[in-house]
């Protein structure tokens, strides 16, 4: 049985972001995931805006960890190579009352160390966004929020944690934890086992049920589930910023963000549910997403979305909102990096910090490694080299000179080299999110059969059995006729 | 890198390219059609159906035998013929930036032609709630699964939408053993052509729903059933109607849109209502010695006129490219310079016209090609100038799968010259 000093538990951005934050020291570290890929929970179906922090309260765990994240991002996109981009945030007021609202959430945000946040009058908001409704009336600007393409991320902390040491395993769901005689964990999944000295339980939407495995019944959760859409990068007025009516008292509101990759996402909607696992889309919720966002944008054309999506925030019940970031309290060696709600995304590295201090206090040796590599090369984006460059590839490997997908021009090469890179690729999605092919507005009408092929000879697996994301998901059924391969 | 040089090149080798390349080489030009699939054919040669040829052949062919007429003639022209190689940026000075795995190249061209076709709707589009698992896909890739790659996309198929692939893949994969609950589609009438109802649904019993759709999507990683619910004369759910379909595969066929990407990277102005380019009457878009044709222009569905459209634009290119050419050499001015521009419009039941443009004096006939909005059963064309009325067709049925079309005749038009600036297509009823 392999034993590790530390098992993760969920590999979403808040898992990920622990296991790089742990491949920096002297320790051994393993990641388990259930899903076929990392980054399929909730990091999947967000809006991506690394928040600022003006929302949590002053003096909140939430508070802290959210305005410290924030502040990483802009090196970290440096170190590991991923997309960002600046568009600031604007929280639009549309009456007096919303004004106060965002007096207040200006003193938060100068409490919580978010810098040269202001409240700006219609004039100035006009000049950035044209095509405002004629009733916004002043906003809070916060320009210096990011936006991240978040499974990218995840990606890119999960690739550099495993150039450093750390194991990551997907399709390796937890189903039973022991504490055994020796004070070790046993960590077991349907087809293998592990040791470790320390959990750190970062299961998402099921951190309540993973920790029951444990023995522990701390906290309760329910997910909150949002709705979002895509709008296609070539919608004219596209907006610039990230835009938020005031919010009411339990949601942000309907928001455009624009996108590291040129689309429009809107969202996202707010509703408790039961099901973990029913991510759907709900007709209201669509609606309400389209209603929500005439009020801040009124000509935005609704005709150019290309797909709809939804996400489900894990929220630990009777928390006050706030993330729930401790080690047990009855099992030592126990850690939770529970009820990552909003803004998860904004504050996943700083949870990565909390979580390493945490696992100091509890006894492990935190001791920083020298040969760690902070940098984690880009993989070969064919779209953003220049034509010399793209002639040079395609005469040093053929592959890089056959489109897959038109819509974002992803090139064979490119397909391949997720399929067999750092963390492969071995599902339509896990392609998708790699390389995006698939994510255009044909929505992979045209590449879907070409990617399904090279999946199957790259990884020498039948056709029938490419599936798009989960165990199940099988795209196609046997040959219509005869002998087919 | 390479650089070419021709008077013509034509961006896609489906049958439009292929109609524009042989007229345009007729004419006397230098042409390359740039293909990024295998094969020239383009959409035919998935479709293995029968149907194709009728007006311009004579005979019914498949679509693969309807290519093939085509592709040996285009073999034989002295075309230049680039195939798996993608065009990835257009210019308005006629620069095409192309790629293949022998690297990139620069062709440099006298007249564009494209000919790109178009891509289908999806689920995004319309935005069907529910869950989002492998089994929804949409009716021209299941056709290419089916057809081409020899596989199934599953056993209970349910399929959205009465356009003509659904219908065409209801019968395919009835005959190849799947079994087709039905076909349901949101409007009062069927968007396919009549033959392809009778011939693909009646004849197999396939039921199809009309006012009726899909309003939930069910299951997890894997489609398992559908909601279905028939809507009122507002499009509106009627919320009794509600009823669950078990099946694995949900084929969308809910309308095509050309493709216009490259188009809109050279400048060309679109056509709001078609997705396709703005053209006047020799099918020139609003950028110069930039023409288009087939799908990528309107949608059509008779190959048969694509065929007439591409001769037309491909001999319109040649003659630019080559008026062009000696223009350099003898500082002459283009022809059509002292002609009047008149905007057609849709009128009364059009939902487009394409040309939506129109010069006059003219010495050719002017086919205008359009659609309905709504079906009507006792109807006439009426073309109108102000209060004049230039052409006013035989009275008859209209469907919106249908395309129409008139044709004007010089002296039909040439009285207009600088009297008016606007012709209105409209389909009437007649009591
Ligand atoms: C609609 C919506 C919009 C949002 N917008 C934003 C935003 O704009 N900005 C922002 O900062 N945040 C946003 N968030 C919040 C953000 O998405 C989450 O906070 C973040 O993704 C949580 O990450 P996580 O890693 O904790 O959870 P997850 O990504 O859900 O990861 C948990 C992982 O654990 C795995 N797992 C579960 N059980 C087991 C087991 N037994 N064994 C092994 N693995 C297991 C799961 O498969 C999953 O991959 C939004 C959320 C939603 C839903
Ligand atoms: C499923 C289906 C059934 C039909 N059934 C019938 C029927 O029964 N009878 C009938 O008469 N008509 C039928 N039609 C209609 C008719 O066949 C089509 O309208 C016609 O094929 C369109 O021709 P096209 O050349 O414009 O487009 P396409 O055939 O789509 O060709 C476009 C070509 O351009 C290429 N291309 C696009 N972009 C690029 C680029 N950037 N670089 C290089 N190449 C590019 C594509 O690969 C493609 O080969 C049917 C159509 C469909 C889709």
């Amino acid at each position: 049985m392999n034993h590790y000093d530390i098992i993760i538990i969920g590999g979403g951005i808040t898992g990920t972001a622990i296991a790089r934050e742990c491949s920096k020291y002297q320790l051994t570290a393993a990641l388990l995931e259930r899903g076929t890929d990392i980054g399929i929970g909730a990091t999947k179906g967000n809006g991506g805006v690394v928040h600022p922090g003006y929302d949590p309260t002053p003096g909140s765990l939430k508070a802290k960890i959210n305005v410290r994240g924030a502040n990483l991002y802009p090196q970290l996109a440096r170190d590991l190579n991923f997309g960002i981009i600046n568009p600031g945030i604007f929280v639009i007021g549309f009456s007096d009352a919303d004004e106060a609202v965002l007096k207040h959430k200006l003193e938060f945000g100068i409490k919580n160390g978010v810098r040269d946040l202001a409240i700006i009058d219609a004039s100035q908001m006009r000049n950035r966004e044209p095509h405002l409704a004629a009733d916004a009336k002043n906003a809070l600007y916060a320009p210096t929020a990011t936006v991240v393409d978040p499974f990218e991320v995840a990606i890119a902390f999960a690739e550099n944690a495993k150039a450093n040491g750390v194991d990551i395993l997907t399709s390796q769901p937890v189903i039973a934890i022991k504490k055994r005689a020796d004070g070790r964990f046993q960590l077991i999944t349907p087809d293998q086992q592990f040791s470790c000295s320390y959990i750190v339980n970062a299961a998402g939407n099921h951190a309540d049920e993973v920790a029951r495995l444990a023995g522990i019944t701390e906290y309760q959760m329910k997910p909150r589930h949002g709705d979002l859409l895509v709008l296609d990068k070539d919608m004219v007025n596209k907006p610039q910023t990230v835009m938020f009516p005031c919010p009411g008292p339990d949601t942000k509101g309907i928001a455009c963000i624009p996108t590291v990759h040129g689309n429009t996402i809107v969202g996202s909607t707010a509703t408790m549910v039961d099901d973990k696992e029913a991510v759907n889309n709900y007709g209201p919720g669509i609606q309400a997403l389209i209603d929500g966002i005439h009020k801040i944008l009124p000509e935005l054309d609704a005709g150019k979305i290309i797909r709809t999506f939804a996400g489900l925030r894990p929220v630990v019940l009777d928390n006050n909102n706030d993330f729930f970031i401790a080690e047990s309290q009855t099992v030592t060696g126990f850690i939770h990096a529970a009820g990552i709600q909003s803004p998860g995304v904004a504050s996943a590295p700083a949870i990565a910090e909390q979580v390493r201090d945490l696992l100091d206090n509890a006894g492990l040796k935190i001791v920083p490694k020298s040969d760690y590599n902070p940098y984690r090369e880009k993989s070969i984006d064919f779209d953003a080299l220049s034509m010399a460059e793209q002639d040079a590839l395609i005469h040093q490997n053929p592959a890089y000179g056959r489109i897959v997908c038109r819509c974002e021009t992803v090139t064979e090469g490119e397909i391949i080299a997720a399929i067999h890179g750092e963390i492969p690729a071995r599902t339509l999605d896990a392609i998708k999110r790699r390389t995006r092919a698939g994510m255009g507005r044909c929505q992979s009408g045209f590449c879907q059969y070409k990617v399904i092929a090279i999946l199957s000879r790259e990884l020498g697996m039948p056709v029938s059995d490419i599936c798009l994301e989960d165990r199940g998901s099988q795209m196609l059924c046997g040959p219509v006729k005869g002998g087919a391969k | 890198m390479k650089q070419l040089d021709y008077d013509v090149v034509v961006i896609g080798g489906g049958p439009a390219g292929m109609a524009a390349a042989l007229k345009a080489k007729e004419k006397g030009a230098t042409v390359a059609v740039i293909e990024r699939n295998d094969e020239l054919g383009g959409i035919l040669n998935q479709c293995i159906h029968s149907g194709f040829g009728l007006s311009y052949f004579k005979q019914e062919l498949t679509g693969p035998e309807y290519a093939e007429l085509f592709i040996n003639q285009v073999a034989a022209a002295g075309i230049d013929i680039f195939l798996k190689t993608m065009v990835i940026d257009l210019n308005p000075e006629h620069q095409v930036k192309a790629m293949n795995e022998d690297g990139m190249l620069v062709l440099a061209a006298g007249a564009i032609v494209l000919a790109m076709g178009c891509r289908e709707r999806t689920r995004g589009a319309i935005k069907i709630p529910g869950s989002r698992p492998a089994g929804v896909l949409t009716a021209g890739l299941a056709q290419r699964y089916v057809n081409i790659e020899n596989r199934k996309p599953g056993e209970r198929i349910v399929i959205l939408g009465s356009g003509d692939i659904g219908l065409i893949m209801a019968r395919r994969l009835t005959l190849e053993g799947m079994q087709v609950l039905g076909v349901y589609e949101l409007m009062p009438y069927a968007n396919g052509l009549y033959r392809n109802i009778k011939n693909c649904l009646d004849d197999f019993d396939i039921p199809l729903h009309l006012s009726t759709t899909v309003t939930n999507i069910i299951g997890h990683p894997h489609l398992e059933a559908i909601e279905v619910a028939r809507v009122d004369e507002n499009l509106a759910v009627i919320e009794a109607t509600r009823e669950v379909i078990a099946c694995d595969t949900l084929l969308l066929s809910i309308g095509l849109i050309p493709e216009n990407e490259l188009s809109q990277k050279s400048g060309v102005s679109l056509n709001p209502r078609t997705n396709g380019p703005l053209v006047n009457e020799t099918l020139e878009t609003d950028q110069p010695g930039i023409f288009a044709c087939g799908n990528v222009l309107h949608v059509h569905d008779l190959v048969d006129n694509v065929t007439l459209e591409a001769e037309q634009a491909g001999e319109a290119a040649a003659d630019y490219a080559l008026q062009q050419k000696a223009a350099a050499t003898v500082k002459a001015t283009r022809l059509a310079d002292n002609k009047v521009a008149i905007t057609i419009s849709p009128g009364e039941n059009v939902g487009y016209t394409v040309p939506a443009k129109l010069s006059v004096p003219s010495q050719k006939a002017t086919r205008i090609l359009f659609r309905v909005r709504q079906p009507m059963d006792q109807a006439a064309v009426v073309i109108q100038a102000g209060t004049k009325i230039l052409y006013q067709s035989k009275t008859r049925a209209f469907k919106p799968s249908v395309m129409e079309a008139v044709v004007l005749k010089p002296e039909e038009i040439n009285g207009l010259n600088g009297i008016e600036k606007t012709i209105t297509v409209s389909v009437r009823e007649v009591k």
